[in-house]
């Protein structure tokens, strides 16, 4: 981990949704910090764990309010930047890959022109460069026929190469974060391996800062270098990947964890009866 | 239990127009065991589970309910005898009925008295308390509105319940919930389930045999224990579980 | 008292069908009651609703009796909107004529919505070779310009109010056909219609109990929007001698009679107009609000 200022620094980060019938706290004073490292955050649905990322990238729908003691991208304090500051961040600096490319892609112009488009929001080039870097990135994410993916619309790519073109999107303007949110919860588990192993390589040959948010606890471990683990707008607990499946350390775990750990069937430890996850209204606090 | 098989299976066909769905499928349930499909998307697994259900009329091949053959429309009486709980517990509902309707109406179909009791006792079965009995279902969970999706399938008695991905919707401790409340309904009622999902563990956890299939064909059927031991004999079924069994890093 | 009433309509947990409706009839009126406009065209559709009831009270002036005297003059203390061709009050006419527009316009609603309602929801759920035929028979209606059929119905069936109404509702009905037909076709793929075909209820009881009701919300708009079509079918009737006939105060029959003096005494169409205009705002507005609550899942 580098020692330098870290990536991404959030103290105490609030997300609140302001209704008729009272306030929705989705993120309850959150705090952590990333590095040029993996950071799973693992959460069920409710925890707050999208509102994070959301909240990172200033993708807050209105009426969510955004507040933290501090929120800040290698220093810089994201909160007191105005509003257009943040949006240059975003794409360049820091970036998003969304859970399935058929909503999150603009289902009437191609693929290869989006990728080419956001090129172009972030770098000064012309439409020859930035096609010519479209066909090398989506070369990077394994696509086989870059020229031939270029002129396809979303509808017409599979998931999988949907994932890849959405991948290949939000890493060509070369940022130091990126944000994945559920990336491979929609894909076929065979399908899955391929993103991950893609995924895998370009962060670590870029010397990128990850959060991966998942509802999948082992899929998460297997793949970053911590973990924490959200309940309902708050972090139970963070921990090194590894961990979570060293026994000596289970004694250490939070019980929202080990009732998560516990309530999985396993392949290789079949189980009478799931163990269900008692909740603690002591958690909610 | 008799030792007729409770479903036979053989030669099932499904196309839809040119798309060859299903491709000479043959399988059998024995009574009371609960059996497995599992595929990957497009391996025609739902499309089995939906013919088998008679939603899909489609097919050629013969399906056996107890021995008897059935034909492309069923009957109430099969419909009495066979049941399905959804995938989406947020689509397998109707928005404006409340929940005392939706289990209303199987019974007042079939003509079956005693409304007012039978519901009670099908929300105690299925966990959910006797106050949801007027709620409808945006007042609800997704693991509630499962339960209440289980109820209505159960309702009528059925001795075959087939399931489709019931749990893939729902977060891991709700999904531990239902499955340990499928199970126990399973063993009270001797139920025969078939369990169709991408998920190898919930399959391996809650069927007996399964079947793995991948574009429309059967490719391995094969025990639980066979998953467990890491064992499969074809290559897809091998690929399959590795998959299964997460990411490993190279650079760690 | 109050406090009771409140408690059992908002209360989480109903003990019997009826209360389930109520609480959500309730949640429903706070859901219409929050939104501004919705507010307001219900107090428009209220207020024509009081207008047509208590009209004899409300009116100033006999509306059919006529005062040559007093013809084509300006709105006064005496005559609050002015009066018309033949000396009758028109503030007077304009208030009687709030029953013969509610009349027009619910007695064609309340025949043409069940209809399309129905010849939709069937040939969308249905599909095959009877959506074909409803969908055929629904074309031949809507072919025709509306206006130019309800006058051959009404040449055929003789002049009056009546045969007007009867007239507009024939050409009235494809539309609703049409919206009910592409919700059921959306509709029908659900998980919970197919989960209702395996408990083994039939198609009728599919489409009347289930398909229908999730086709109300577009259908409830659609209604509203059409009401000032409605309105302006029958003036256009009127017009031709074919649909009000005269003294009747209809709005529609009152704007084409007042055409002729447009320029000089504006009063006399310009006020039923406003009427008219202020209805038919009401009726959408409502519409719209209805249908967001109503869409609410």
């Amino acid at each position: 981990m580098s020692n330098a200022a870290p990536l991404l620094d959030v103290a105490n980060l609030r997300v609140d949704f302001p209704t008729p019938t009272g306030t929705v706290h989705a993120v309850r004073g959150l705090s952590f910090t990333l590095g040029r490292e993996r950071l799973g955050i693992v959460g069920e649905s409710g925890s707050g764990k999208s509102m994070t990322g959301r909240a990172i990238l200033d993708l807050i729908p209105p009426p969510g309010l955004v507040t933290a003691d501090r929120l800040a991208y290698r220093g810089q304090n994201l909160l007191s930047m105005h509003r257009t500051e943040r949006r240059h961040l975003r794409g360049r600096r820091m970036s998003m890959v969304l859970q399935d490319a058929k909503f999150s892609l603009n289902p009437v112009a191609t693929v290869g022109h989006q990728i080419a488009e956001a090129f172009r929001v972030h770098h000064k080039a012309n439409r020859r460069e930035a096609r010519e870097r479209t066909l090398s990135m989506l070369e990077a994410v394994q696509i086989r026929e870059p020229a031939h993916v270029y002129d396809l619309y979303p509808h017409e790519v599979s998931g999988g190469m949907g994932q890849r073109v959405m991948i290949a999107m939000m890493l060509i303007a070369e940022p130091d974060i990126l944000i994945a949110d559920e990336p491979t919860s929609a894909l076929d588990v065979t399908v899955q391996l391929q993103i991950l192993k893609i995924l895998d390589d370009l962060v670590t040959r870029r010397g990128m800062g990850l959060i991966f948010i998942s509802h999948d606890l082992h899929l998460v471990r297997s793949f970053c270098d911590r973990v924490m683990v959200m309940y309902a707008g708050k972090a139970m607990e963070t921990m090194p990947a590894a961990e979570l499946t060293d026994a000596a350390a289970m004694a250490r775990r939070h019980a929202y964890t080990l009732g998560l750990l516990g309530c999985l069937p396993e392949l290789e430890r079949p189980k009478a009866k799931l163990a269900t996850l008692t909740r603690d209204p002591e958690w909610l606090k | 239990m008799s030792t007729q098989p409770a479903i036979a299976v053989s030669h099932l066909d499904v196309r839809f127009g040119q798309a060859h769905v299903v491709r000479d499928v043959s399988f059998h349930v024995r009574d009371g065991e609960s059996y497995g499909i599992v595929g990957e998307s497009g391996s025609g697994k739902s499309t089995v589970l939906r013919v088998l259900a008679g939603l899909n009329q489609d097919w050629s091949g013969t399906i056996d309910i107890r021995g008897a053959p059935q034909p492309k429309r069923r009957d109430k009486a099969f419909h009495g005898a066979v049941q399905m709980v959804f995938q989406d517990p947020y689509g397998s509902l109707h928005p404006k009925k409340t929940i005392d309707d939706a289990l209303a109406e199987p019974l007042s179909i079939h003509g079956i008295g005693g409304t007012d009791a039978r519901i009670t006792r099908a929300l105690d079965e299925v966990g959910l308390p006797r106050s949801f009995r007027f709620r409808y279902p945006s007042q609800l969970s997704g693991g509630q509105r499962q339960r209440v999706a289980i109820a209505r399938a159960l309702i009528l008695e059925p001795g075959i319940l087939l399931l489709d991905e019931p749990t893939s919707a729902l977060d891991v401790s709700i999904q531990a919930e239902v499955l340990n409340l499928l199970q126990a309904l399973r063993v009270e009622r001797g139920l025969t389930y078939v369990l169709v999902s991408h998920n190898l563990a919930v399959v391996a956890h809650m069927c007996e045999r399964l079947l793995v299939m991948q574009l429309g064909r059967a490719v391995e059927e094969m025990q639980a224990r066979t998953l467990t031991a890491r064992a499969p004999q074809t290559e897809y079924a091998r690929q399959l579980l590795l998959a299964s069994e997460g990411f490993s890093r190279p650079s760690v | 008292m109050m406090t009771t009433w409140s408690a059992y309509l908002r209360s989480d947990a109903p003990t019997s069908r009826r209360q389930a409706r109520l609480c959500q009839l309730w949640r429903r009126w706070l859901a219409l009651r929050g939104n501004p406009l919705a507010v307001i065209g219900l107090l428009i559709v209220l207020a024509l609703l009081a207008v047509a009831m208590f009209a004899p009270l409300i009116a100033t002036h006999d509306p059919i009796a006529q005062n040559l005297d007093q013809r084509l003059r300006p709105p006064s203390a005496a005559a609050w909107l002015g009066t018309d061709a033949l000396g009758r009050d028109i503030f007077s006419r304009i208030v009687h004529g709030a029953r013969v527009t509610l009349a027009i316009v619910l007695l064609v609603v309340v025949t043409v919505g069940p209809i399309g309602l129905l010849i939709g929801a069937s040939a969308g759920y249905l599909g095959g070779w009877v959506d074909r035929a409803l969908m055929r028979f629904t074309d031949v209606f809507l072919a025709f310009p509306r206006l130019v059929l309800a006058l051959a119905f009404v040449s055929a069936l003789g002049p009056g109010i009546v045969n007007a109404i009867i007239a507009i509702a024939l050409t009235a009905w494809p539309p609703y056909a049409r919206v009910a037909r592409a919700e059921a076709l959306v509709i029908r793929s659900a998980d919970y219609i197919a989960a209702t075909r395996l408990l083994g209820a039939s198609s009728w009881r599919i489409v009347m109990r289930h398909v229908v009701p999730m086709c109300m919300p577009s259908l409830i708009v659609r209604t509203t929007l059409d009401m000032a079509g409605i309105i302006l079918t029958a003036a256009g009737l009127g017009f031709l001698g074919l649909g009000a006939q005269p003294p009747l105060p209809e709005w529609g029959a009152m704007i084409s009679a007042g055409r002729e003096q447009i320029f000089d005494q504006w009063w006399v169409a310009t006020f039923p107009g406003i009427a008219i205009c202020v209805v038919a705002l009401g009726f959408n507005l409502l519409g719209d609000g209805l249908r967001d609550v109503m869409d609410a899942k």
